[in-house]
């Protein structure tokens, strides 16, 4: 797989300025995410302030213990001081164990259900949409993007509970044993506030180089082990290695920045607190020294100040984080909210309703219309992806059950286009696409989609057994019927040829099999799924003329009653076709049968004779006389 | 560098900057350790309202400063001490942490490179079966595994073993009682986080392979997708990733639940640890044992002690990860590297290979090339042909030595392969190969690849030549743009057509095209085999091809049927001789006469 890298690719979200603003509308929409599950998260938040009660209390037991010790002496009830130690302790150990169990299990169904509605989407988005986005994109969006968010809501709102319960029972303890040595204290808490926020900040910047430089090495990993047969013919060995102490050296210096803000951040928290502390020890150790307070109330104050950092360093870093993960939160939401470009219509929704339920019959597709396909047409068809680059102009053609439609001609013709219209990955943008008279548009598409079998240039084979790859086809095809399809395909023999045969596992990419391998397996799926409408796509390229000639013979049978439409540039596929169309610069510019194309002298037939061998003898042969004449004569 | 590395030994040449890392951390824990005492001495002076129960020297200072109240001077002092040693200690603090960032960062920094290279010299067999994922995976996860427990997790063992060492004394020495009470805890604390972790680490597993699960079958749904579509599988496809995110997020749910449970265990033990020490401790100031200052002093340190000890076991069974990770890293850094020769004296070849009996095979009792042997002259063009599997692209690896060879030899201008540099013998081809890998770099540095001071006419000429030119000049950036995600996705056609030129921008003694010309139309095939025919004679020129047209001009064709060479000619003579290739020509020749009789039947009409 390509390597991607989040980091360097640019895709219109801007992570500096959605890092400034905070936007609340993102946030709340993710908290929606939470709320699902409203239970979980009034234990999640009852334990949380539950957490901030108990550590509110502990100074205050200290307290106690020694105020009753300094007014009672041996006659202190320390055993009660024990008992209230002892129970304080098992409430927040509750607390404690249901934060993490809550924040776990919240994190975990947040991310599961984005996760589960992103792609769900992402099934019914359009080709366009994956024509701009990388898969490496998606991928970041649906694992890393997905964890981090959940992470957020989930932690992000337990320590917000938490942390404000806190900074409210020890700032209202503190006020209510004595406010001006509170007052004091408190002053140093702006200070520390700020410094916590910038500090995140540039860690989290910095941190966020840090990821730039590592995925720019895992990137180079991912090429030198991807691309080891071509680095060592090329021997590109001690080049690439040069290149590749450039990235580390990038790492080093930013991971040490990191590391290094990092190391400063704590001793200056630890010495603002310090500061609270000294000033605390001071004012309270002369209010103490007049007799106004007790020693138990200077340490409770002490165990105060330092417990009242906590929660504003982990809000400081929350915030942070926050902001530096808008522009996922962006993202991720953009996966959710992307529209399809094409979908069924609400009068085919209406009839797929009505229909649901009813048993479906021989002849009635799920939507209300027929289910046979007797005659697939394009009317008036034009398309562009860039309105100012039009790739197919005015388009017409009709094709009939039992027919099989050749196109043909030079490569970025518009051929692919063509039939990616046929098959509704793409709409026209102007003019018609009928089945059986009707606008396609207004058939459901996932019937017309069930219905064509697309065998595609580029051969996709996913990871696992041969077996599986073929009967993605037809998922309830027995053993029996997959190794028929393969047989038809012209597959078989190969795959029997391997060790394990059928139960082989073709690898990531099916990178153990040769592309020409791959296409027969994906040409024997379209067998097995038995479409309606056919469509081969320059389907057997890498298949010798041999194999390729066993392979027409069985798409005859296996066509009989069906619409095909195959593109091809080997001419010895196209010439029993039904009709040919020769598309060039987005129009037909020929159309008819072989004998009839071949009489008009046109395109086509140049395009014939160029593939005769005896063409291709001949320009070699002059060449070699060529070649002969100049030796001679020199 | 092939030695085992071990935790130990990769530390090599950074041990001084731990070592000093070390020194500060002691120096902290004195600094922070001071201010708890400092703080019970100024409540033992307030509480007795006595200077006589502070620190002399404090108690000193401040007798100077105001003879008549040396209470205020003496707290105001405690107080800036405070400040002033937490201050310092920061520092050191600071010091620490810049330390072992230089420290394990350099580590990582060679690690990183070492495996890069090991990447590269490895043998392509290293790969076969080797899954990538996982392999990148051991490069960056495993080693930033490595990078934590040396950036993180051996300091935080070093602060708490230092920690304890530097508390005990005080401790022990302010009350040996209380001392041994407030660790009476701890050696629980610490065997119990070790046993959990060690037993959770099964579950922590399970979760690990269930999100590697669903992010692979998210990568095989991603980029399959037109597949998905082609064969409307849209609702099986939601329906398998439905079940697969379920179990990584139950698995998920599961270690938040043991988490939990655990924390709230280990939490209960580290805070009733501090309850011994205040609840006894009262009764021992109620005894007059302690002074209230001491209690709160042994409060203070065993509140400081306690969180880093009860991390103290999780950090221990990270180290275990990082052991294993290390393992990951040393089976690729242990793999052999390829093996190398003298570079021979001549510097370019002229490119007669010889092929005696040759015998190859990717594994043991699978023969992928059986006793081929053959010659071709230098400035000689031949074809390969034969069914998918027959073992051409294989005979291909086997020329450039990307594989060792089981039987029989090769001869580059007469010299062994055996005897040769690999690379050198690489320099001497210019390859196209069927999987041709293009860099995520502009499309005039993948040129480059070939030969990396090509001037652009060069790389203009050789693009021209594959009939790309026109194609690289529609890009946005023509031969700046990036190639692949980040920049213009080329077509399959177009790939090939790169490899093509890569291969002959390096104006190699020895071209090497592998079913470069499939994707292209026959227009464009022409085109571009007029341009091989052009440089005819400056290569020796080896085409692997499906169609005839593209190999019947070859000076000989070689047909491979199951990894054996069966037949061997030109296209005239083999033509006639029965056999594979005549059943070839038979094919193309059929349509050839049908063509040809279309033709004619076409002009006659017209």
């Amino acid at each position: 797989m390509e390597h991607y890298d989040d980091e360097n690719y640019h895709d219109g979200f801007d992570e500096q300025r959605s890092a400034v603003r905070m936007e609340t509308r993102l946030w709340r929409r993710l908290f929606g995410y939470a709320l699902r599950h409203g239970r979980d998260l009034w234990v999640l938040g009852g334990a949380g302030l539950l957490a901030a009660a108990t550590e509110t209390l502990y100074p205050l037991i200290t307290k106690g213990v020694l105020d009753d010790i300094e007014a009672n002496r041996a006659a202190a009830n320390l055993w009660f001081w024990a008992a209230c130690y002892l129970a304080n302790t098992a409430a927040i150990c509750l607390a404690v164990g249901g934060f993490i169990a809550g924040a776990g299990k919240i994190r975990a169904f947040v991310s599961h259900d984005i996760r589960a509605e992103a792609f769900a989407n992402l099934q019914r988005l359009s080709f366009s949409f994956y024509d701009y986005r990388p898969v490496g994109w998606l991928m970041a969006r649906m694992t890393a993007d997905c964890e981090r968010l959940s992470n957020i809501i989930a932690w992000g709102f337990m320590d917000f509970v938490w942390g404000s319960a806190l900074m409210l029972g020890i700032g209202g303890a503190m006020l209510a044993i004595d406010w001006q040595l509170a007052l004091l204290a408190l002053a140093v808490l702006p200070v520390l506030y700020w410094v916590s926020v910038k500090f995140r900040r540039r860690i989290l910047s910095s941190a966020r180089e840090v990821r730039r430089a590592n995925s720019r090495i895992t990137g180079a990993y991912n090429e030198a082990i991807m691309g080891m047969h071509t680095s060592k013919a090329f021997v590109r060995e001690d080049a690439n290695l040069r290149e590749f102490r450039g990235l580390t050296g990038r790492m080093f210096s930013a991971s040490v920045t990191n590391l290094t803000l990092a190391a400063a951040y704590l001793p200056i928290v630890t010495t603002l607190a310090s500061l609270a502390i000294g000033l605390v020890l001071l004012a309270g150790g002369m209010d103490v020294y007049q007799a106004p307070i007790a020693v138990g109330t200077l340490v409770a104050f002490m165990a105060y100040v330092r417990h009242f950092f906590d929660p504003v360093e982990t809000m400081g870093h929350w915030f942070a984080e926050m902001q530096m993960a808008q522009a996922s939160a962006e993202r991720v939401l953009s996966l959710i909210d992307a529209k399809p470009e094409i979908a069924d219509s609400a009068s085919v929704r209406g009839a797929l309703a009505a229909q649901r339920g009813v048993s479906p019959g021989r002849r009635v597709a799920p939507d209300g219309g027929a289910a046979r396909v007797t005659e697939i047409a394009m009317r008036n068809v034009c398309f562009a992806y860039d309105p100012a680059q039009p790739v197919l102009k005015n388009i017409n053609l009709e094709a009939r059950a039992g027919e099989t439609i050749a196109l043909v001609g030079p490569t970025g013709g518009g051929k692919s286009t063509l039939v990616n219209l046929l098959c509704r990955f793409y709409e026209p943008t102007t003019g018609q696409v009928l089945i059986d008279g009707m606008d396609y548009r207004s058939r459901s598409l996932l019937w017309l989609q069930s219905n064509i079998a697309v065998v595609m240039q580029t051969a996709h084979v996913f990871s696992g057994p041969i077996m599986e790859n073929i009967r993605y086809g037809r998922l309830d095809a027995s053993d029996a019927e997959t190794v028929e399809a393969a047989q038809v395909a012209g597959a078989h023999a190969f795959i029997e040829a391997l060790p394990d045969g059928y139960a082989t596992d073709v690898g990531e990419g099916g990178s153990r099999l040769s592309a020409g391998q791959k296409q027969l397996i994906s040409f024997a799926r379209a067998v097995l799924a038995d479409p309606q409408i056919l469509v081969m796509d320059e389907a057997t390229s890498s298949v010798d003329t041999e194999t390729e000639l066993g392979i027409q013979e069985a798409l005859a049978r296996v066509l009989a009653g069906r619409i095909a439409f195959v593109i091809a540039h080997r001419l010895s596929t196209v010439r029993n076709a039904t009709r040919i169309l020769v598309v060039k610069e987005g129009e037909i510019v020929e159309r008819g049968e072989h004998a009839r194309l071949i009489a008009a002298q046109g395109h086509y037939a140049t395009l014939y004779r160029q593939q005769s061998l005896h063409e291709a003898t001949r320009r070699w042969g002059n060449a070699e006389r060529r070649r002969a004449a100049a030796s001679g004569s020199a | 560098m092939t030695q085992r590395q071990d935790l130990w030994a990769i530390t090599r040449g950074q041990r001084r900057r731990y070592a000093i890392a070390v020194l500060a951390m002691a120096l902290t824990n004195a600094f922070i350790f001071s201010s708890p005492l400092i703080g019970k001495y100024a409540i033992d002076v307030v509480h007795a309202r006595d200077l006589a129960a502070g620190i002399p020297a404090l108690a000193d200072i401040s007798l100077r400063l105001d003879a008549a109240a040396p209470h205020l001077p003496y707290l105001a002092l405690s107080a800036l001490a405070t400040v002033l040693l937490t201050a310092v200690g920061g520092l050191c603090l600071y010091l620490r942490g810049r330390c072992t960032a230089l420290a394990s960062e350099a580590i990582c920094l060679r690690l990183r490179e070492t495996l890069f290279a090991r990447l590269h010299h490895a043998r392509a067999a290293f790969l076969d079966g080797a899954d990538t994922g996982d392999l990148v995976q051991r490069c960056s996860s495993d080693v930033e595994t490595v990078r934590v427990f040396l950036a993180a997790d051996i300091v935080e063992v070093g602060r708490v073993v230092l920690l304890v060492w530097t508390m005990l004394p005080i401790l022990f020495w302010l009350n040996v009682e209380l001392a041994w009470l407030s660790i009476s805890l701890m050696p629980f604390l610490v065997a119990g986080a070790w046993v959990f972790f060690a037993k959770v680490k099964s579950v922590f597993e399970v979760t690990d392979q269930s999100e590697g699960a669903m992010t692979a079958m998210l990568q095989e749904n991603l980029t399959g997708i037109r597949v998905v579509r082609a064969f409307a599988r849209q609702d099986y496809e939601i329906a398998r990733f439905g079940e697969s995110i379920r179990a990584f997020r139950d698995n998920h749910w599961r270690l938040s639940r043991l988490m939990g449970q655990y924390w709230a265990v280990a939490d209960f033990f580290s805070i009733m640890q501090i309850g011994v020490v205040l609840i006894a401790g009262g009764f021992m100031v109620i005894d007059g044992r302690i002074s209230v200052g001491d209690l709160f002093a042994f409060t203070t340190y065993i509140g400081i002690a306690i969180w880093p000890i009860r991390q103290l076991g999780r950090v221990l069974t990270d180290a275990g990860k990082a052991v294993v990770a290390l393992r990951r890293i040393d089976h690729i850094l242990a793999t052999p590297e390829e093996p190398t020769a003298p570079v021979p004296a001549l510097g370019r070849a002229r490119g007669e290979i010889r092929v005696e009996h040759l015998q190859f095979a990717y594994a043991e009792g699978e023969p992928v090339l059986r006793d081929i042997s053959l010659r071709i002259e230098p400035g000689e063009t031949v074809g390969l042909v034969g069914p998918p599997g027959a073992g051409k692209s294989s005979f291909i690896r086997a020329l450039l030595r990307l594989y060792p060879y089981q039987g029989g030899a090769i001869f580059l201008d007469g010299m062994n392969l055996a005897d040769v540099n690999p690379q050198w013998l690489r320099r001497q081809f210019g390859v196209a190969l069927q999987d041709a890998f293009l860099y995520s770099r502009s499309v005039a540095d993948n040129l480059r690849v070939a030969r990396g001071d090509a001037p652009l006419e060069d790389m203009v000429a050789a693009t021209a030549d594959a009939a790309l030119h026109e194609a690289i000049m529609g890009f946005p950036k023509g031969y700046e743009a990036l190639v692949g995600e980040r920049g213009v996705t080329l077509s399959g056609g177009q790939r090939q057509r790169m490899a093509l030129a890569r291969a002959l921008l390096r104006d190699p003694p020895v071209l090497v095209l592998d079913d470069s010309l499939s994707a292209v139309d026959t227009g464009t095939e022409r085109r571009i085999l007029d341009a091989l025919e052009r440089r005819r004679g400056r290569h020796t020129t080896i085409v692997v091809a499906h169609r005839l047209s593209t190999i019947a001009g070859a000076d000989r064709i070689f047909v491979f049927d199951r990894g054996r060479l069966v037949q061997s000619g030109n296209h005239r003579t083999l033509a006639l001789e029965p056999g594979p290739y005549r059943r070839l020509c038979h094919v193309q020749g059929a349509l050839d006469a049908a063509i040809a009789a279309d033709l004619r039947a076409g002009k006659a009409a017209g």
